[in-house]
């Protein structure tokens, strides 16, 4: 059992960053439209870039920037008419700082206990995986130093930042990777802690209560993708992994568990070598062996013009399969490394070789080329030319890390159910930060300030204000991180029901759609003219149902409805004529009660009908 | 610049830019290193470098100071090996300031020039297998504030390195003016056997998206393999970075304030397209290398103007240069080249105001704010009338190619010279045709 005590013990560290994209008009420095949906296609061109990787400030190559600019891949955008402009792919300076974006990141912070810079200083922060046209992304610490609580425990947030929103990735095959530009300089708020948080459990209560925050504001984008929890996580003697991508906070503290279970297995994995005294051998052509091979891999590769290389691993023998996740192994891993530079995959001598249809032969001439004897595995890759030295480099490169321990990774979350975790890129350094000089620095002026302090998401008076409309906790704490939040305050401000209308928002909308009804089409005036039709008594719950399912096929007044479908509760003296009508002495009062409701099931309410029944 | 309150603090307490200082206010405690105040910040903010790389600013009043470690010094770049080939051919580096030429102080985000050779090297290694490159630096300025002078020091300059071996030169300059660099070299330097590429940026090479590399790298090409013996302008041919244009110097103007593909050629097709992996496309007429030896011709009259007609304007503009002793002025005339001569306010009407300037000896030629297409005095009375004046309609020239030739001419020349030549073709400004691709390349 993992318990806190437990992850002190393994020197836990973990920290998160969460980063959520903005519900405002305009992008953060430029006056594109934020509200995009991708699916929506729009015409659209295109362009393709090179980027390299540039001294930093400390007149070094970032390690990370340098990995990327290694693979030479060039980068297509895909520019879609009416969602992007010059300044995204920066053909243009930017604009200055969208304020209604600032106003609502400062509405952040003080809900979150922190203190804000008197002037705000836009930076550039190196990117240099083609996600941005201009090799970096905008950046600003807006304030510093604040908290929250989680189950009565406080937890530091060192800063939050406003940011501009990175491209999405379209595609990547080989050495052309396709990135649509169209999210391009939407804002972001990220917002960190420090990495001092207790258990993989608390990771996810934080990023639920910052996530609830910010939703409550209203200003906050929904959606896949629209909010982003990425979490570092470290053990003792491991390294510090970010990992990105994760889909469902849900399942959070599992890719965490799942983190410190690959570390400490790879931790084993270097006790075991360094006690073997493992080497990692240099590369050697392998081309050769292969003439006339009825190994179908290489073969083709071959019969392309590529060639193959290996390398020995000195003292790994049995490690490369052995596994650290499930499916997932040290051999699995390099993989991961010599695939980044966009080779097919790696071959290795922990797996059936006879599979891939080498011969005997051919394992020997392996072997005696690499000099690889019976404690020895050997990597080999096939791929084109210009590819294969990068790939072979950086597989080398993974296989030296199996000896020194955990490799820093940016790793990107699997969504597949298993909650592993696949390796994206080095962790990046920190030099990489300067200023961008084409925006001014802001000031932040009291009339901000004060905006910011008035507008302040604040969790704890929402959840009351909803306790008193629901009174019951459960239904409360399902409505405030719902996005029909802001759709039900509306809707309950006149009601005389507000149980209901969260019922209806929360559970039948769901129903509905999962059958097939578009209920997202509905508009807020459809919906009050149908609430305020059932508080006045004009509808039964069953019949709110029949009219949603109406109103998402097509936008229609609901009095037409109800006219036109015969939905018209029939209740009182009306209801009363059409019990009589009904009565008989044979019957039963229940007899009664369901021939009555099994032919007016949508105009009578049951309870009424009940008690009148009952008299 | 700091306000005179932090200065005097800052220096009475040691204080220096990149030392390791702590801010403290009320409950607050920020380490970091004191960042230079840039001239668009408040000069009562303190800036500050904090660990994660962020800056921000902290209002200076009632904070306390304190010092906590000097800074580390000035940041040296590692020297990139500047590894020289014997065997390529030698090509000159002019670097004269501009964003090609600036480098970005990663720190405080400041720009400076770039003088270093080996720094280019750095981001640029692969010029070295292209050509065996000499760097100079005669000067660095932004280039709204060159002038003559700065182009005469350039023909000097192209021509004592063509002299010294050099088979090409490659200027790199501030972009802003760079139509009217190129077209003052294409006429300086007389007699021109070997490819003069002036290049530049649009985005400053901090940036991993800089154009400035595929430029430079397109150029040096140009300088080192090409058999083009003119001036022209090497960039990025469109928003992508797969091609370059080479374009003759006095046919090339920057239509864009911002884009990386700003200059087009102007009533004529590109010299030659150049990819970015190196191979070259020639893609109309030019002068080819042969025999001659270069002379630099760099006399320059910069009593010369450049006038916009436009609804309403003053023509007592013209007198006013006549007044001043000016001895040229071209005028950017509407369509065809017109001014307005029969305006309802009388006194508005150029007639008199040009022929005065006329008689008074200044050379007035007339181009076209179309900026596209030929002048004509003959289609309407207007441009016939004003022709009679004696302007001197300037064909399918630019007016800024037209503004320097004349500046050019008057320098060199007598001014009989000078009119006659105003409207003949020198060195390609001019076309003898037009063809339907040549508008909106």
């Amino acid at each position: 059992m993992r318990d806190e005590e437990y992850y002190k013990s393994i020197g836990f560290m973990c920290g998160l960053e969460l980063h959520q994209r903005l519900a405002v008009a305009k992008k953060l420095f430029c006056n594109c439209p934020t509200n995009i949906i991708p699916e929506a296609k729009e015409r659209e061109l295109s362009i393709e870039r090179q980027q390299r990787a540039i001294a930093g400030e400390l007149g070094t190559v970032d390690i990370s920037s340098g990995f990327e600019a290694q693979k030479g891949r060039s980068f297509i955008y895909k520019i879609a008419e009416g969602r992007s402009c010059l300044v995204e792919i920066d053909e243009e300076p930017p604009h200055s700082i969208n304020e209604e974006a600032l106003l609502t990141s400062l509405s952040f912070a003080k809900a979150l206990n922190m203190k804000i810079v008197d002037e705000i200083q836009p930076m550039r922060k190196g990117v240099v995986d083609g996600s941005d046209p201009s090799a970096f992304q905008r950046t600003s610490m807006i304030a510093f130093d604040g908290y929250t609580e989680v189950n009565g425990k406080r937890v530091e947030l060192p800063s939050i930042f406003l940011e501009e929103e990175s491209c999405r990735l379209d595609s990547a095959s080989g050495r052309k990777v396709v990135y649509s530009v169209d999210m391009l300089g939407v804002p972001l708020v990220e917002i960190d802690t420090w990495p001092y948080i207790r258990s993989p459990k608390e990771a996810k209560e934080v990023a639920m209560k910052i996530g609830t925050m910010m939703r409550i504001s209203g200003k906050v984008q929904r959606g896949i993708g629209s909010i982003r929890q990425d979490v570092n996580v470290s053990i003792k003697g491991g390294s510090r992994v970010e990992i990105k991508g994760m889909q469902e906070l849900e399942s959070m503290d599992l890719f965490i568990d799942n983190e410190i279970t690959r570390q400490q297995e790879l931790l084993k994995i270097r006790d075991e070598l360094v006690k073997r005294n493992a080497k990692v051998g240099n590369h050697v052509k392998l081309t050769q062996i292969f003439n006339g091979t009825k190994a179908k891999i290489v073969l083709n590769g071959i019969s392309k013009g590529g060639e193959v290389y290996g390398f020995r691993l000195s003292g790994f023998n049995g490690l490369l399969g052995r596994e650290i996740l499930p499916n997932r192994r040290l051999g699995t891993e390099i993989s991961e490394y010599a695939k980044s530079a966009g080779i097919g995959g790696i071959i290795h001598s922990d797996e059936n070789l006879e599979g891939y249809g080498f011969s005997d032969a051919e394992i020997d001439k392996i072997k005696n080329e690499l000099g690889a004897d019976k404690e020895d595995s050997f990597i080999m890759m096939v791929g084109e030319k210009e590819i294969i030295a990068t790939a072979i480099e950086f597989a080398m490169l993974r296989a030296k890390y199996a000896i020194s321990g955990v490799p820093p990774e940016t790793r990107g979350a699997v969504n597949d159910g298993t909650c592993s975790t696949r390796f994206l890129r080095p962790l990046p350094g920190g030099s990489r930060m300067y200023p961008e000089t084409d925006v001014k620095p802001i000031q932040v002026r009291e009339d901000m300030i004060l905006s910011a302090s008035d507008s302040a998401p604040d969790l704890a008076k929402e959840e009351k204000a909803l306790m008193l409309l629901l009174n019951d906790s459960g239904l409360v704490k399902r409505m405030i991180s719902s996005p029909k939040l802001g759709v039900f305050k509306k809707l309950s401000e006149k009601s005389k029901d507000p149980v209901f209308i969260a019922n209806m928002l929360l559970q039948k909308f769901v129903e509905l759609r999962r059958a097939g009804f578009e209920v997202e089409l509905i508009s807020l005036q459809r919906m009050d003219e149908l609430f305020h039709a059932y508080d006045n008594g004009e509808l039964t719950k069953q019949a709110v149902e029949e009219v949603l399912k109406r109103l998402s096929e097509k936008d229609q007044s609901v009095s037409g409805i109800i006219k036109k479908e015969g939905l018209g509760r029939i209740k009182g003296a009306e209801l009363k004529e059409l019990v009589e009508k009904y009565k008989s002495k044979e019957k039963s009062k229940a007899e009664l009660i369901k021939e009555i409701m099994s032919k007016h099931r949508l105009n009578i309410d049951g309870a009424e009908l009940n008690g009148m029944v009952s008299l | 610049m700091y306000s005179k309150e932090i200065s005097k603090l800052l220096s009475e307490k040691g204080i220096g830019v990149g030392d390791l200082i702590k801010v403290e206010y009320d409950n607050v405690s920020i380490e970091g290193e004191l960042m230079p105040k840039t001239e668009t910040g408040s000069p009562d903010t303190i800036i500050v470098k904090l660990k994660s790389g962020y800056n921000i600013g902290i209002s200076f009043e009632n904070v306390r100071l304190t010092k906590i470690a000097s800074s580390g010094g000035e940041v040296k770049f590692p020297a990139a090996k500047l590894t020289q080939n014997g065997n390529l051919p030698k090509v000159s580096l002019l670097f004269t300031g501009g964003t090609i030429g600036s480098k970005v102080d990663y720190k405080t985000g400041g720009v400076h020039p770039l003088i270093k050779p080996e720094e280019l090297f750095y981001d640029v290694p692969e010029l070295s297998k292209i050509a065996r490159i000499e760097v100079k630096n005669p000067f660095s300025i932004f280039s709204e504030d060159m002038s003559h002078k700065e182009w005469a020091m350039l023909a000097e300059e192209v021509a004592k390195e063509l002299d010294n071996g050099a088979r090409g030169v490659v200027i790199a300059m501030g972009t802003d003016t760079m139509h009217y660099a190129s077209a003052a070299l294409s006429f300086m330097l007389e007699n021109l056997n070997s490819p003069v590429v002036i290049t530049g940026a649009q985005r400053s090479s901090d940036r991993g998206s800089s154009d400035a590399f595929m430029n430079l790298t397109c150029a040096v090409q140009i300088a080192a393999k090409s058999d083009i013996a003119e001036v022209g302008i090497c960039m990025h041919s469109s928003s992508s970075d797969d091609n370059c244009h080479f374009l003759r110097g006095t046919k090339a103007r920057k239509m864009h304030s911002t884009r990386r593909d700003a200059f087009r050629p102007i009533n004529c097709t590109p010299i030659a397209k150049i990819s970015h992996d190196g191979s070259i496309e020639y893609t109309s007429q030019y002068k080819k290398i042969g025999n001659g030896k270069i002379k630099v011709r760099k006399g320059y009259e910069d009593k010369v103007a450049l006038i916009k007609i436009y609804p309403g304007s003053d023509p007592k503009v013209i007198d006013l240069y006549l007044n001043q002793g000016y001895k040229g002025i071209i005028i950017e005339g509407t369509g065809l080249g017109h001014a307005p001569l029969s305006p309802a306010n009388a006194g508005n009407s150029w007639e008199g105001h040009i022929e005065k300037a006329v008689k008074g000896g200044v050379i007035i030629g007339m181009t076209s704010q179309t900026i596209y297409g030929r002048v004509n005095p003959n289609v309407y009375s207007t441009a016939r009338k004003i022709a009679a004046l004696g302007v001197i309609y300037c064909e399918d020239m630019m007016p800024e190619t037209a503004l320097v030739k004349l500046g050019w001419l008057l320098g060199n020349h007598d001014k009989e010279t000078a009119e006659k030549l105003l409207n003949k073709n020198l060195v390609g400004e001019i076309s003898q045709r037009n063809e339907l691709n040549e508008f909106l390349v």
